[in-house]
């Protein structure tokens, strides 16, 4: 052990040191990309060859990839991905909290084996069965509809376990004054026990989101047609057609980047929380 | 909360459309694979059975095995490397000193950045030739590397790809771990004269058990099904030396249009799955009954 102040001065400001360093080999490159987007199409790689502080400041701003972007697919790639999630998320959380309030307030046949299969489907990733599901759509004759993107993806085990959880906490005794007042099954579900739920709601929300933004391999196999592309396709095709648009393939990139981080950005510190203190319980 | 007795058909109409969603399209699927398998496509396009036949293909394929091999080394690699990254990551930032709160966030940032994207974007930076990181090897004297275009740097770029991507995400659920460990133990274990790694190998690591088979089990089904890079940067090569089994079961379908093979592939992959899913249910198990 190192002993006394200075000893731990030392120690301290090596761990800084360190922690700048990895957040700088971590974060750098994103900003390179970030600072690309925004100078002069001969500037891109000029500076990349010729490391100096220029490389990650530019001295001449401009926006004309943006402009060369907006041209391109990537406008109706971020209407086709922001469609494509949202009904996903308003869909899918009324479909998996109506299951999790079934599995949390009733008593029915083959509950222990319907919930042991909810258990089951989130254990296999949806990528893994990505292939059969695309044979499954081509039968269905859903191949390049908004249906193939979004209907496979609304029903989610470990979102329906997530409310099964939450909505096992709330007391028997609400539900029993509700009854008693003459309420049905669904408005107690909707007006009461909804309500109530926020917070589980904004998660579960978040995942599925998340989850439809950054797919990839799903939707490059179902509906890949100009009219449906999403933006993680758009880009990915990007990159292999418009060798000789740099700076547009930096405009989109860029875009995809801050389309995600701004909203981490503001919810990072509700996730973090989220996480650790889950393990103080 | 004791459950209400109430007609059948009440909880029924709730669970249906997410029963409905989870039956065709989540056990929809690994049926198709496991029953597509034994089909072949006839020239006039009919599908026939035919029996073991792709699995015979396959066995007898070289290049299968390649990619089976490819796979599993790389996972033997990346989710080791990967753990021990998010760890050193995790102990860095335990100490909630001045400023922390700012390097966890900074760490996650890479997350949010979609594996699709991610792929585009380290293209650009690992390009050999125009690409920053080449011309900071240049600028500190050091000679350019050829990186995805190199057979033998191809599948070690791969995992730091993954591994930019992934460690800050994986630390913060071992840093949850740590910091669930009781400060009295290591306190207790220095004035006993323990040094920092006696007590890092005798008190956290046997307590961060539960957290690290949890991150290993998550991460190796994540990096099981890894295709977008394999996709957008390599296409599997140069020489194979990329190609893991999600990108083979694509090809088979979409570049050789063989959809027996790429449906027993995908039949594979699931077997794969299922063995790592169990894992998992063990874990959840073990955790519930601690917790309930």
């Amino acid at each position: 052990m190192i002993a006394g102040p200075s000893g731990r001065l030392a120690l301290g400001a090596l761990r800084y040191a360190a922690m700048a360093a990895i957040a700088a080999l971590l974060l750098l490159p994103i900003w390179w990309i970030l600072v690309s987007a925004i100078r002069p199409g001969g500037e891109i790689f000029r500076y990349a060859s010729d490391v100096g502080w220029r490389t990650l400041v530019p001295e001449r701003l401009t926006l004309e990839h943006f402009r060369t972007m907006l041209a391109g697919d990537m406008p109706r790639a971020v209407l086709n991905s922001a469609i494509v999630s949202l009904s996903t998320v308003v869909v899918g959380t009324m479909v998996n909290a109506a299951a999790g309030f079934a599995f949390a307030v009733f008593d029915f046949p083959l509950k222990r084996t319907l919930f042991a299969f909810v258990l089951l489907t989130f254990m296999m990733p949806f990528e893994s069965i990505v292939i059969p599901l695309y044979t499954l759509i081509r039968t269905l004759d859903w191949t390049n509809t908004y249906a193939a993107l979004i209907v496979p993806d609304l029903a989610n085990g470990l979102v329906v376990f997530l409310f099964r959880q939450f909505f096992l906490g709330i007391p028997r005794e609400i539900y029993e004054a509700a009854r008693v007042d003459g309420a049905s099954w669904w408005t107690i579900f909707l007006r009461l026990t909804m309500p109530l739920s926020g917070p589980t709601i904004a998660t579960a929300a978040l995942m599925q989101f998340i989850h439809q933004w950054d797919a990839f391999f799903w939707p490059l196999v179902a509906a890949s047609t100009p009219e449906l592309v999403v933006v993680q396709v758009a880009i990915a095709r990007n990159i292999t057609l418009e060798q000789a648009n740099w700076g547009g393939l930096f405009a989109s990139a860029s875009t995809a980047i801050l389309l995600a981080m701004i909203p981490f950005l503001l919810l990072q510190r509700y996730f973090i929380r989220t996480v650790t203190a889950s393990a103080d319980k | 909360m004791a459950p209400f007795r109430v007609s059948p058909w009440i909880p029924a109409l709730f669970l249906a459309p997410a029963l409905a969603g989870l039956l065709v399209f989540r056990l929809g699927p690994i049926l198709i694979a496991l029953v597509g398998g034994f089909t072949g496509t006839t020239l006039r396009g009919e599908t026939t059975f035919v029996g073991m036949r792709n699995y015979a293909d396959l066995a007898a394929d070289p290049s299968f095995w390649s990619s089976v091999k490819v796979t599993l080394l790389f996972n033997l690699l990346v989710n080791p490397f990967q753990i021990c990254c998010a760890m050193g990551l995790a102990l860095l930032v335990l100490r909630p000193t001045r400023g922390v709160a700012l390097f966890r966030a900074a760490y996650l940032l890479p997350m949010t950045v979609s594996i699709a994207l991610t792929s585009v974007i380290w293209t650009i930076l690992l390009e050999p030739s125009v690409g920053p990181v080449n011309g900071v090897l240049r600028a500190l004297g050091l000679p350019p590397q050829p990186f995805f275009r190199s057979e033998d740097q191809s599948l070690a770029t791969l995992i730091l790809v993954c591994t930019w991507k992934g460690a800050g995400y994986w630390m913060i659920f071992l840093l949850a771990g740590l910091l669930a460990i009781p400060r009295e133990l290591h306190e207790a274990a220095a004035i006993d004269g323990a040094g920092a790694w006696q007590r890092f190998v005798r008190i956290t690591l046997p307590l961060m058990r539960r957290p690290l088979a949890f991150v290993l089990v998550a991460d190796t089904a994540i990096n099981f099904l890894l295709f977008a890079p394999v996709y957008v940067i390599t296409h599997g090569g140069p020489a194979g030396s990329t190609a893991l089994l999600m990108f083979e079961a694509y090809q088979a379908a979409f570049a050789l249009l063989n959809h027996g093979r790429s449906l027993a592939i995908s039949t594979v992959i699931l077997a794969i799955i299922a063995v790592i899913a169990v894992l998992e249910l063990r874990l959840f198990r073990a955790a519930h009954e601690r917790a309930g």
